[in-house]
Formats: structure tokens, C-alpha cells, sequence
């Protein structure tokens, strides 16, 4: 019911304010900014602020010996580690023209998919959250839980493995191991339907997701979005596939991809390769016992290792894109150049800065989730 | 700030508290006071590095923080608990010493990771602060890199022992020292570094003035002190339309 003498004027925009969150936020994914110009609760303008967590890697790797920066390859990227390792060893390995064991090749599969699942458990449980449904992420960390273990029985650490060296992987498999990663992955498989319950058919979550942070195949491509993002826009690209690096030329699996691009579809995508990968370890596990010999080809005195010169570049499908590592060597003990092509510098800043604009305040926290954006990955 | 440009008189600074109390009720509700904070302490936990991964594990299901008393909080201002997780960049220093400022005490830092014990795996690196104890004291450090979940809630628990016990009272030497810690700072963020926390009114208030508060480099603070810019209400319509407009790079904020 109006007034009788109610007229709708036009105000000017006068409501237009600013917004910092970050850098020590819930709603942001680590120690990373976002600045946001508003009018009500729009978003005119998003702008990234990173920085927070640099370390200058490029430039520690260059002070350190070849063997020495394995221990700092894995930090750059904290949740999904072991792409970043298997890369920087595939590079040195192509350098010094090392013949890796098959063998090793298959462990190194296996440690590459056990890590993108419990990546995407773990960016599940993020993404629910930013939504309000905390249930998924106690259920995801429990079951990311059970993966680190497998990691720890295998390699020693939960977090970071520093399993592979140049030329192979440092130990075999302990007894027994490859029954219990068949126990949990059974044990993930089940737990499927149970997380489609509670998220990806939730109408709570699918009404929140849908629509949210829209982006069409050819921005995608003109962004240099990768990896499951870019498969949200229905472009099935997979370095797994199209560029094949150690075994995944005689493995067997799917390409999961959606249409829509958005953050539902972003979702929907990750879920998907859970399955593919659970399916890809499973191939492992059965074939590793057919597969004999040694772990690791003889590598010279890592402490006086000279690499030949030259330069080489590797790259990996990671649970959050196409990542790669640029490597130059002038014949010495330590790198000349080392760079690192992390999928994470372009989502989580010029995609999300792009992707925030006329987007809701509520939606920010959810974009960049969905993206599955690393900011240790941004900063280095 | 400007009245406490020399030292104070030995009558200035409150008598500290130590030790028991003569009257054996108030060494009783002192107990108590103290068990009640020990067991619910409100945690902020500053995701600095890569330590802050072992945190959600030590939160959820599987080690459960909640049962110790221990839940996060986001507001530094109702926290008792400050983690640093990880290595502190330099940048993000200055925003973890803001928000050790803006909380109220008592308050416990812990220092999660070995680069904040010594700068760990990243002890030559040009970007971050190679040991967290220069600039703000810290209560318990948790070595390793990682540490597990299993080493964070020992850390905590010994955190929790030590303020049922009285002694957690490191956030004390932050007012009675203020010159040295002041001093570290300012030598990595400039002279002119200036926080909005007027430290040393505090350190009065809590008659915690210490021979170290003043000194010559809290004595730079007040030379290089800017005066507070009054907060204008300014309502420029045509202005606000054209960018409105524009919403092109006029109203960018620039980033530090």
C-alpha cells in the first residue's frame, strides 16, 4: 500500500562505499586481500591485493644446489604439493637426460592422484562453507584424513612428501600398502553418494552455486584459465591427456566436463574427477605388483651435481590447472633461472577480478573458492 | 602521548601483581579466574603461511580442538589466542602486529612452524621476518615444518597449563620493553612506522611501565607522527554520477 502522495524519485548513487576483506579473513582463502568498491551490496569493482605471502622462490632456488630445492618445490603450493615436485623433477630430469624406471613412473601416478583427491576434498569442504554448510567440511577433512595417512605410511610426511628425487622415487612401497589405498578408496567411493546428499544435490548449495561467477569458454581462454575451470566451460582440455607426461599414455580415464562455467559447474567438474581419480589409482594398485625393478636410475654425487646446460620446460595437470616449471641450467651446481607457471596467479587475479564485477558481496567468498585459487601459489 | 615524553617518576607506574596474595579468599578467586581462562580461550588464527593446512585437521572431527576448551574466532578484539602460522612476509607483518595491537590482553601468541622460530626453510630469503619474537613476544613456539596436528594441540595444551599456572604472561614484556620491540620494527618497516595503538598509554593503564617502554625510538613515533585526518562527510553528487559512469580507474584504490 502506498501513500497517496508517494513518488519514486531517482536517487543519485550516493551509497557507494568500500570494502577490504582480507587479509586475515574466513571468507578469503589464506593470507590474501581483496579490495571491493560497492553500491548497496554490487560489487563495481574488485580489485587483488597479493603479496602477503611471498617468499621469493625464484631467487632461493637459484642460491641453492639441484638436490637442495627439492625441498622447497613442494611449499609453493600447500594444499596439492606433489604436482609441484613431480614437475620440478620431470625438468631436471629432461636436462640431464635421465632414464626414469617404470616403476617409479607408476608411483609417482599414484602419489599425483591420492594428492588431486584430497586437493578437491579439501576445496569442497572450503566452497560448502562460504555457502554456511560447515557439515562438508568436517566430512572432507576427516576423509582427506585418511589419504594424508596413506602419505605418511608411503613417504613419511602429511603434508609435504619431497618423495620424488631426480631419476626416481626415494623409497619402495611398504608391505601391505597397496591393500590399504584399495580400502580407501573403497572407503572414498562410498562416501559419494553421502557428500551428493549433502552438497551436490543439496537445493541449498545448487540454488547458491548456480549463476555465480559466469564465464564463457572464449574469456576462459583469453584469461589463461585451466584445468577443471576451463572444463566448467565445456573446453575438454587435460595436459593428462593432450600432452602425456610418465604413464598416463596407457592409463584409462574420462575427461569429466560441464557447459554452464560457473561455480556450480566448477564444482560438478571437481566431483567428477574425484571418481576419475579414485578410477586412475585404482588402475595403479593393480597394476604396480606386475611391474618389477628398481626405483630410482644412478644419479651422480647430489652435492657435487653439475647439470648439463640448457633449459627445459615440464608441465603437470594439478588439481587447480595446468602447472609448469621453466628451468634453465648453465652447467653449475645450482639453477641459473628457475620459473614456476602456477594456474592459481591467473585465477585468483585477473579472473577474479573480472569474474567479481556486478557480482554480490555474498558471491565473492564463493567465486574465489570455486576457482580454487591458492594464494601461496599467487605470491611464491 | 605527549605527556610522558621523559621517564615517569617511580610513582607513576602501578605496583605489578606477582605472586600470591596475602588474603587467602583472593588466592582462591584468583585460581579460579585463572582456570576459567584457561578453558575457554577464543583463538584467532592469522593464516600466515603454510601452517594454517594442519589447522583445519586440528579444528574438525579427527583431533578436536573443541574439546580443549579452544575455538576460533574471527575478530582480533574478542581473541585471546594469536597464531601465526607459518613464515610472516614482511607485508604481512605489519598486519599481524596491527592485530596483536588491537587485542585485549591478557593474550598468547603462538608461533606455529620453524619459520617463525629461526626462519626455517626460508632463513636467506629477502621477503620475510626471520624470527617472530623480535617484534612481538610469544608465549609457545610449535616446531617443525609441519607440525602435526598432534604437535599443535600439545602446544596448546601446554599453553593452557601455563596460564592455569600464572606464568603465560609474556604479552606483559610487550609494554615494559616497548622501546626494543618498537625498535626491531622500525628497522624493518622504516622509522616512520606508526601503529593507531597508543602502546604506551596502555602500558600505563595497565601500570605495566616498565624501564623499557620509553626510549629513543618510541621518542621517533612522536617526531614522525602524522595528525589524524578529521573524517569529512562529503556528498559531491556530480562527482559521484560521473564515476558512477565511469567506474574506470578514477576511484582505484592504490595498494601498498
Amino acid at each position: 500500500m502506498r501513500p497517496e502522495n508517494y513518488e519514486a524519485q531517482r536517487q543519485p548513487p550516493s551509497h557507494e562505499y568500500e570494502l577490504n576483506i582480507g587479509p586475515n579473513h574466513p571468507g578469503i582463502e589464506g593470507n590474501y586481500a581483496f579490495k571491493l568498491r560497492l553500491h548497496g551490496d554490487t560489487v563495481l569493482e574488485g580489485k587483488a591485493d597479493a603479496g602477503y605471502l611471498h617468499r621469493g622462490f625464484e631467487k632461493l632456488m637459484e642460491g641453492r644446489l639441484w638436490i637442495q630445492n627439492l625441498a622447497i618445490t613442494p611449499r609453493i603450493c600447500v594444499p596439492d604439493p606433489v604436482p609441484m615436485e613431480v614437475s620440478y623433477v620431470l625438468a631436471v630430469e629432461e636436462l640431464c637426460g635421465l632414464e626414469v624406471p617404470e616403476r617409479a613412473q607408476w608411483l609417482r601416478v599414484l602419489q599425483l592422484e591420492l594428492s588431486r583427491i584430497a586437493a578437491h576434498l579439501f576445496t569442497f569442504g572450503g566452497h560448502a562453507a562460504t555457502t554456511g554448510m560447515y557439515s562438508t567440511m568436517f566430512w572432507g577433512m576427516a576423509d582427506r584424513d585418511l589419504v594424508l595417512d596413506l602419505f605418511e605410511e608411503l613417504t613419511g610426511g602429511r603434508v609435504y612428501h619431497i618423495y620424488n628425487i631426480p631419476g626416481g622415487v626415494r623409497r619402495d612401497i611398504p608391505d601391505g600398502f597397496l591393500d590399504r589405498v584399495k580400502r580407501t578408496l573403497d572407503y572414498l567411493e562410498s562416501r559419494l553418494p553421502d557428500y551428493d546428499n549433502l552438497l551436490f544435490t543439496n537445493q541449498v548449495f545448487v540454488q547458491r552455486a548456480k549463476g555465480v561467477g559466469t564465464m564463457s569458454r572464449e574469456q576462459a581462454l583469453e584469461w589463461g584459465v585451466t584445468g577443471p575451470n576451463l572444463r566448467a566451460t565445456g573446453l575438454k582440455f587435460d595436459v593428462r591427456r593432450d600432452d602425456p607426461y610418465l604413464v598416463y599414455e596407457d592409463l584409462e580415464f574420462e575427461i569429466p566436463s560441464e557447459e554452464a562455467g560457473d561455480a556450480w559447474a566448477r564444482t560438478l567438474v571437481r566431483r567428477k574427477e574425484l571418481v576419475e581419480s579414485i578410477r586412475i589409482a585404482r588402475q595403479v594398485v593393480a597394476a604396480l605388483p606386475k611391474i618389477r625393478g628398481t626405483i630410482r636410475c644412478p644419479i651422480p654425487n647430489p652435492l657435487a651435481w653439475s647439470v648439463p646446460a640448457g633449459s627445459a620446460y615440464t608441465r603437470v595437470e594439478s588439481s587447480k590447472g595446468e602447472l609448469a616449471w621453466y628451468v634453465v641450467s648453465n652447467g653449475g651446481e645450482r639453477p641459473y633461472r628457475t620459473h614456476v607457471r602456477g594456474p592459481s596467479q591467473m585465477h585468483a587475479v585477473q579472473v577474479l577480478e573480472k569474474l567479481s564485477v556486478g557480482a554480490r558481496l555474498e558471491d565473492i567468498a564463493q567465486t574465489m573458492f570455486s576457482l580454487d585459487a591458492c594464494p601461496p601459489e599467487v605470491d611464491r | 602521548m605527549t605527556e610522558v615524553t621523559k621517564t615517569p617518576a617511580a610513582g607513576d607506574a602501578l605496583p605489578v601483581k606477582t605472586g600470591k596474595r596475602t588474603n587467602p579468599l583472593a588466592n582462591v578467586f584468583d585460581e579460579l579466574v585463572r582456570f576459567a581462562q584457561s578453558r575457554s580461550l577464543f583463538m584467532l588464527h592469522y593464516c600466515t603461511g603454510c601452517g594454517a593446512i594442519e589447522l583445519p585437521p586440528a579444528m574438525t572431527s579427527r583431533f578436536d580442538m573443541e574439546r580443549l576448551g579452544i575455538q576460533p574466532m574471527v575478530s582480533p578484539r574478542q581473541a585471546d589466542i594469536l597464531l601465526v602460522t607459518g613464515y610472516v612476509s614482511v607485508k604481512t607483518l605489519k598486519r599481524v602486529i596491527l592485530t596483536y595491537e588491537q587485542m585485549n590482553s591478557p593474550k598468547y601468541v603462538i608461533g606455529i612452524c620453524s619459520c617463525t622460530v629461526n626462519g626455517g626453510m626460508y632463513w636467506q630469503s629477502y621477503a620475510t621476518a626471520k624470527k617472530l619474537n623480535d617484534y612481538m613476544p610469544v608465549d609457545i613456539y610449535i616446531a617443525g615444518c609441519m607440525p602435526r596436528p598432534e604437535a599443535v594441540i600439545a602446544g596448546l595444551r601446554g599453553l593452557i597449563e601455563d596460564i592455569r599456572r600464572g606464568t603465560a604472561d609474556t604479552w606483559k614484556d610487550y609494554y615494559r620493553r616497548y622501546d626494543h620491540y618498537l625498535g626491531n620494527q622500525q628497522r624493518l618497516f622504516g622509522e616512520d612506522w606508526q601503529t593507531p595503538t597508543d602502546v604506551i598509554a596502555e602500558a600505563r593503564h595497565y601500570g605495566l611501565f616498565g624501564p623499557g617502554t620509553l626510549g629513543e625510538r618510541t621518542a621517533l613515533l612522536e617526531r614522525h607522527q602524522k595528525p589524524l585526518e578529521a573524517l569529512e562527510m562529503k556528498l559531491d553528487i556530480p562527482e559521484l554520477m560521473a564515476r558512477r559512469s565511469g567506474l574506470g580507474s578514477k576511484g582505484r584504490t592504490e595498494v601498498k
